[in-house]
């Protein structure tokens, strides 16, 4: 009878954390769908089908984790403690997301009611929401378990990153030193951390796969919808949704990270922690260099010009007023010229990101 | 979350946010759409993006249809027409546009009828005009919420700590570090977006530098942008309003009894020179009116003393010899030269010094002798659309005949006593002229024709408008007659609709 009792408890436990997965998922996706919806439709009202999926991803995660935290104190399962309650770190971690979430929705509401979107991007309530949103994918992380689920989680929070850099990746950015800063001062840190935390040998390869599908899914799936700019001036007429740029090809560092910290564990006890994260930084910037540089030329050229790549240079919001001759060539936008020192910087970047991924890993595996 | 990442990059290369008037962002067309009468009012949003609430006013028409172009887009880059609806006994037909960034836009209104069809585009300055504020439950809840967020953040962290083994004591100085740091580059980045928001998006009358010296025997009144501005003032991109380049008010402070309407000269890009008339010496608030070749229609701001007089002779007024470089003052909408000197007064400069003694809601005498009636049917009420109506009479009584004054049957200054609403309104409604044009050239439309033929005798004129705030007015109202610019003076009283 205890035996049916505590399969019955874990597969609810089970669910719980299949739906807090759900959510993470459905946010970063929900947001790709918002940018395409501003893209191409323009009119971007508080219950439009994008803000309502997101709303929703960030409620269900809410329950979720409150459910688990819930069943876990109940259970009187080991946990963080908070008071009487108990619970994995996760749920608290997705639970406070979703509190912050609602916070950055007033905040938001006033914000656009003052400021529109003249006061420019990054504004105090979309950090705030920002921060929300990793909470939320992290906590989601910290709460899966299993190879897979782990590893989706990861690609959540992977995705979640290219969101909030998505201007920072457009092909036409991709030669660029503030790509491959950002890329390195982010991507590794949940690479490293899947790589050396998750259970499967490939857990890193599976993340990217999964980051890959995620946004690759928004890229093939969105243009299928028929839309129209309903917003003068529309520079870039559209008859269907606008697709996201084309995901990074993070599965190549990711392999090659997989490969390094499981087949190739550190040889030196001293500053072994500092060793692997140099190794695994410096790769996964060599890589990613290599990668996206080649990549990114390819997906400037007519052949990309294809649904699967949604690349060739045709592919803008309605209203960027860009001239032809700038669609299918790298940006020069000064003070972004890869020099050495800036590559060196990223460089820099990717090992103390890794640093961070290794930290990260530890704990995860700990808690 | 927003994403609009490039929206942003799109809004901030917008145009510096500006708008011809000062608090008084509504619209106001009166003219004919084809050969149809039509009044078009135009409710910009206080935000963009935002919704404008479109209402035109035409009688016998069966259908009306509205459509928002960008200037440098034009019509074929808009969405398709929207159709209004009518919501009073079929005179009054609604609908609400949105509109993306700051610029100018014309807003095309087609109307169809029996009769046939007709198109008249309305130039609208497209600006934040809100000033943001917060209100104070609103401000406590978020600080509440913002309090709790980190409070719980903190006793999160130290109990991970907790669980994981780790020095629950030291994780929670480092998380309330790395928040606390975050929340003051937060709140670090709000106070430089509010300023520059403030700065270059809100709208807001642009300021200019006005110096006055001595020319010959008269007062020379010099405007310039300020300091390291020139290149944004744009001055090189102006069209002719009326034949002018720029229509400049005099207001004298406090008591506005002084009032001059003066046509500065453009010496080059960023100068403007005008000989002032024989005004009385004091402070007087300055507001300049340009039209740019985009439509977009700004008005200037700044205040000036006017010394005591060298010689109060007046300037002799003379139509000045054109020259290949000089303005040439006539109607029609065309980029003008800059002129070698401002040799005298423009001969349709106008001023009024001294107030009249009756200055009252109803009556206002004129300079020659006649007076003027302001027809009124109803008290005004701040935002409800009214008809200024006034009527002019020559000395003895008769009806005046009015004749055009730039163009135009009338023109009609309105000031709050505070500053806080200043407009200059045609009987065509409160567009610039030359923005009219611009956008009627630029969409291949004819130009509206005016409701009444300037040409036309009569002694009223009258003007659309709605007064944005509740609050004390002086207008000042000009025309013509017998060959003379006359300046009738009123006050009024606006009640608020609350």
């Amino acid at each position: 009878m205890n035996h049916l009792a505590d399969a019955k408890c874990e597969r609810a436990t089970a669910w719980l954390r299949a739906a807090l997965l759900l959510a993470s998922a459905a946010i970063p996706l929900s947001l790709l769908w918002d940018y395409s919806w501003e893209s191409t439709i323009g009119i971007d009202l508080v219950w439009s089908p994008p803000h309502v999926t997101n709303d929703l991803g960030v409620a269900l995660a809410g329950c979720a984790a409150t459910a688990l935290l819930m069943r876990a104190t109940r259970e009187g399962t080991s946990g963080v403690r908070i008071g009487r309650w108990v619970g994995p770190l996760g749920a608290w971690l997705a639970i406070w997301g979703a509190c912050a979430f609602g916070t950055s929705l007033l905040f938001d509401r006033w914000w656009q009611s003052s400021y529109g979107m003249a006061a420019g991007i990054w504004h105090p309530p979309q950090l705030l929401k920002a921060a929300a949103f990793f909470a939320v994918t992290l906590g989601a992380w910290f709460c899966c378990r299993g190879r897979l689920a782990f590893a989706a989680a990861g690609g959540g929070v992977l995705t979640m990153i290219s969101v909030v850099t998505l201007a920072s990746i457009f092909p036409n950015r991709q030669h660029g030193a503030l790509f491959f800063q950002v890329a390195c001062a982010t991507y590794p840190i949940v690479l490293v951390a899947l790589a050396t935390a998750g259970s499967s040998r490939l857990s890193a390869t599976l993340g990217a796969a999964i980051y890959f599908m995620l946004i690759g899914a928004m890229v093939w799936l969105l243009p299928l919808v028929p839309a129209e700019p309903q917003v003068a001036p529309i520079y870039n007429p559209r008859d269907h949704l606008l697709p996201p740029p084309f995901p990074l090809l993070l599965i190549v560092p990711a392999f090659a990270l997989d490969a390094l910290l499981r087949f190739f564990p550190g040889r030196t006890r001293r500053f072994e922690n500092w060793s692997r994260a140099a190794e695994s930084g410096l790769t996964f910037f060599f890589l990613i260099l290599v990668t996206q540089w080649l990549f990114a030329q390819f997906l400037l050229m007519p052949a990309s010009d294809h649904w699967f790549f949604a690349g060739g240079g045709k592919q803008w919001p309605f209203f960027l007023k860009i001239h032809p001759s700038a669609r299918t060539v790298f940006w020069k936008i000064p003070g972004e010229e890869l020099t050495l020192a800036r590559s060196l910087g990223a460089a820099a970047l990717a090992v103390l990101a890794a640093r961070v991924g290794l930290w990260l890993g530890a704990a995860m595996k700990r808690i | 979350m927003k994403t609009g990442l490039l929206t942003a990059l799109v809004f901030l290369l917008g145009a510096l946010a500006s708008r011809a008037h000062v608090g008084s962002p509504d619209v106001f067309f009166e003219g004919r759409a084809g050969t149809m009468p039509v009044r078009v009012v135009i409710r910009p949003p206080a935000t963009l993006p935002g919704l404008a609430q479109v209402d035109v006013h035409a009688i016998g028409v069966s259908a009306v249809f509205v459509q928002a172009a960008f200037w440098d887009a034009g019509k074929d880059a808009a969405p398709e027409p929207l159709r209004a609806l009518p919501v009073a006994n079929g005179a009054l037909f609604h609908t609400a546009l949105w509109l993306l960034r700051s610029g100018s836009y014309s807003i095309q209104v087609t109307v169809e009828s029996p009769r046939g069809r007709g198109t008249v585009a309305v130039p609208l300055n497209s600006a934040a005009t809100q000033r943001p504020v917060m209100p104070p439950a609103l401000g406590a809840t978020l600080a509440a919420l913002g309090g709790l967020l980190f409070f719980s953040a903190v006793w999160l962290a130290q109990s991970a700590a907790r669980a994981a083994g780790v020095r629950a004591g030291k994780v929670a100085c480092i998380t309330t570090l790395v928040i606390a740091s975050a929340v003051a580059a937060g709140a670090m980045r709000w106070q430089k977006m509010d300023r520059d928001f403030r700065e270059k998006a809100l709208s807001k009358p642009i300021p200019v530098v006005a110096n006055i010296r001595a020319f010959a025997t008269r007062w020379l009144l010099h405007l310039t942008p300020p300091e390291g501005q020139s290149a944004a003032a744009d001055w090189d991109t102006l069209v002719a309003d009326h034949g002018k380049l720029m229509h400049l008010f005099l207001i004298r402070e406090p008591d506005f009894d002084t009032f001059a309407h003066l046509h500065p000269v453009r010496r080059d890009p960023v100068t403007f020179e005008a000989i002032l008339p024989p005004l009385p010496a004091g402070a007087y608030r300055l507001y300049g009116e340009i039209t740019h070749d985009d439509g977009l229609s700004q008005t200037l701001m700044t205040r000036v003393i006017v010394p005591s007089s060298l010689d109060l002779r007046p300037a002799p007024v003379s139509l000045r010899v054109p020259t290949l470089r000089e303005l040439l003052c006539g109607p029609g909408t065309r980029l003008l030269g800059d002129a070698p000197q401002p040799f005298a007064l423009d001969p349709d400069d106008s001023w009024r010094t001294g107030v009249p003694d009756m200055v009252s809601l109803r009556g206002s005498p004129l300079e020659d002798g006649g007076s003027m009636l302001f027809l009124k049917d109803d008290a005004f009420v701040q935002n409800r659309e009214t008809t200024l109506r006034f009527r002019a009479f020559a000395s003895t009584g008769t009806p005046a005949a009015i004749q055009p004054y730039m163009g135009m049957r009338g023109h009609v200054v309105v000031r709050r006593t505070d500053g806080a609403v200043f407009t200059h309104l045609h009987p065509g409604g409160t567009i610039s002229m030359a923005g009219m044009e611009v956008v009627a050239l630029r969409e291949a439309l004819p130009n509206a024709a005016p409701l009444e033929d300037p040409a036309i005798r009569g002694n009223e004129v009258s003007f659309p408008y709605a007064f944005p705030l509740a609050g004390d007015y002086r207008l000042w109202v000009q025309i013509r007659t017998t060959e003379r610019v006359l300046t009738g003076v009123f006050d009024a009283h606006v009640a608020s609709s609350r």
